[in-house]
């Protein structure tokens, strides 16, 4: 089990975005595309052959030729002010046949996406997920936020379109859970030293079940993706997918009972009057997990 | 701290052997734990070690089909005489990376084994009176090309993998060469039993290894079922 670094780019207190898959794979769809729109290089990897069961094998005329396991890859890329490392994982290790991360295999992987984190002196690691909220499809979706301190709490305040745990009606104190390893990694994060922000764009929670991704909501995150790394970033390749889910989910949205969508419907002009009464389901719990040792729902591989 | 999964009864006397690898979960025709168990009697193999469970099978509750307690198990066998290791398991739910290697590493280190053929029957739309073929993939060309005699057909394939797959791709990693013997089974035998494709198997083996048996008792078997089928 361990890390493969192909080569040792030089790096200058590097950030670090890192994306798994989970609901809508808003995070994961969020730091690959921050990640190819800056054209970042691979450096490296976690082998995946502990922690992953294969899902493809290649056998040609009797001939057993390959054999294709998820990836769990680093990349790099200078810009003129900061160093930025991205870690993708295509998969969430689990245990148990769940379909969360869950155990010691997902501690071991995030503790050795930090390892090479603190290798190359990262000092931040953002990580990017779903809040299920009570929002209508076409809203613009926010960005909820938690962060590893009071000092960043304040900087997260002045993102763009992002609100904290606490601003969200509903939400009593800011309470709550951030399962799967976009969780796990920014709690591991702060343990061992490391400044940590999740950042999770809005989703349905009728959508939460549907194996689409949501790629409205990954725009949400990227847009302050950008902000916190003070460049222009251009979102036209997420269009076209965007455009279909919208699709989809309009012909969903269609068949409802006309009462239901009636209540539906209700979401848009809810929110735009007050954006402080919409709340948010009970699958965002941070700390608690800790508590309990726990993971019981929140991010979904897909 | 890991523990050691293997627990090694003998170290059994061998002389650069094969292994044979039989699985009895998701065992199409029950082809691999009758192929196993008909070697094991008619060779006298001796039970030389075990992969012990923890770790590898969910071990929180009481298995049972058929009304009986069904138990993962994991155990070698060695017949001297005729220079086989053979491999008799469940396979692994969990940690199956740490499983097969382990498997590799009885094999490689304390038996020295030159090839690898693992044993699991393929469902087929064929009818039960069709000849069974056996499909094969290969992890080296020089064992493909050495088995070139034994009417064997090549299996092209890409999407999940089996078990035995896995356990071939690992093997290659570490220099050994092997097989994977998929005979054909009728679908509507899938979860019964083909004494056809048993015996198909144990005919590729005898030859392969010399082993002398005596295959004659599957014919009536294969009668009485096709017999009961129509």
């Amino acid at each position: 089990m361990g890390i493969k670094l192909y080569r040792e780019p030089k790096l200058e207190k590097p950030i670090m975005f890192v994306g798994w898959p989970g609901i809508g794979d808003i995070g994961i769809i969020a730091v690959n595309t921050l990640k190819d729109i800056l054209k970042a290089e691979v450096f490296g990897e976690i082998e995946s052959w502990d922690f992953f069961y294969p899902r493809k094998v290649s056998i040609r005329e009797g001939l057993l030729e390959d054999l294709e396991f998820p990836s769990n890859k680093f990349y790099c890329r200078r810009l003129e002010n900061k160093d930025l490392i991205f870690f993708i994982g295509e998969e969430q290790p689990t245990e148990g046949g769940g379909i969360y991360a869950s155990g010691e295999k997902a501690f071991q992987m995030a503790n050795l996406v930090l390892d090479v984190g603190l290798k190359f002196g990262c000092e931040r690691v953002y990580t990017s997920g779903a809040c299920v909220s009570l929002i209508h499809h076409q809203m613009k979706p926010r960005v909820c936020a938690v962060a590893s301190s009071e000092n960043l709490l304040k900087e997260v305040k002045k993102y763009p379109n992002t609100i904290l745990m606490s601003e969200i009606g509903g939400r009593g104190e800011g309470e709550g859970t951030i399962t799967g390893l976009n969780g796990l990694l920014i709690a591991l994060a702060k343990k061992r030293g490391l400044e940590s922000i999740c950042l999770m764009g809005e989703i349905p929670d009728w959508l939460t079940g549907a194996s689409l991704p949501y790629p409205k909501a990954s725009k949400s995150v990227l847009e302050v993706f950008a902000e916190i790394l003070g460049i222009g970033i251009d979102l036209s390749s997420l269009d076209k997918m965007e455009e279909q889910i919208e699709e989809t989910i309009g012909s969903f949205c269609s068949r409802f009972p006309p009462e239901l969508k009636e209540g539906y419907d209700q979401r848009k002009f809810i929110a735009q009057a007050n954006p402080g009464t919409i709340t948010v389901e009970a699958q965002i719990h941070i700390d608690e997990r800790f508590k309990k040792g726990g993971d019981e729902g929140g991010e979904r591989p897909t | 701290m890991e523990r050691d999964p293997l627990e090694i009864y003998k170290t059994p006397q061998l002389q650069s052997p094969s292994l044979i690898v039989g699985w009895q979960t998701q065992d199409v025709g029950k082809l691999g734990s009758k192929v196993i168990d008909f070697l094991n009697e008619k060779l006298k193999s001796q039970e030389v070690a075990e992969i012990k469970p923890l770790g590898f099978f969910p071990l929180g509750a009481a298995r049972f089909k058929h009304d009986l307690l069904q138990v993962p198990e994991s155990k070698f066998w060695a017949c001297e005489e005729d220079n086989l290791l053979i491999l008799k398991s469940d396979e692994p739910v969990f940690e199956q990376y740490r499983f097969l290697n382990s498997v590799l590493d009885f094999a490689e280190s304390y038996c020295h084994v030159k090839e690898l053929y693992t044993i699991s029957g393929v469902v087929s739309f064929i009818a039960h009176t069709s000849p069974r073929r056996i499909l094969t993939v290969f992890n080296k060309a020089e064992l493909k090309r050495s088995l070139q005699g034994y009417g064997l057909e090549n299996m092209t394939w890409e999407g999940p993998p089996a078990i035995s797959s896995y356990l071939l791709w690992l093997a290659k990693r570490r220099g050994i060469p092997g097989v994977s013997l998929l005979p054909e089974i009728p679908i509507y035998l899938a979860t019964g039993e083909d004494p056809h494709a048993v015996k198909v198997t144990l005919s590729f083996l005898n030859r392969r290894f010399n082993l002398g048996l005596d295959l004659g008792g599957f014919d009536l078997e294969i009668r009485v079922q096709n017999e009961k089928i129509v």
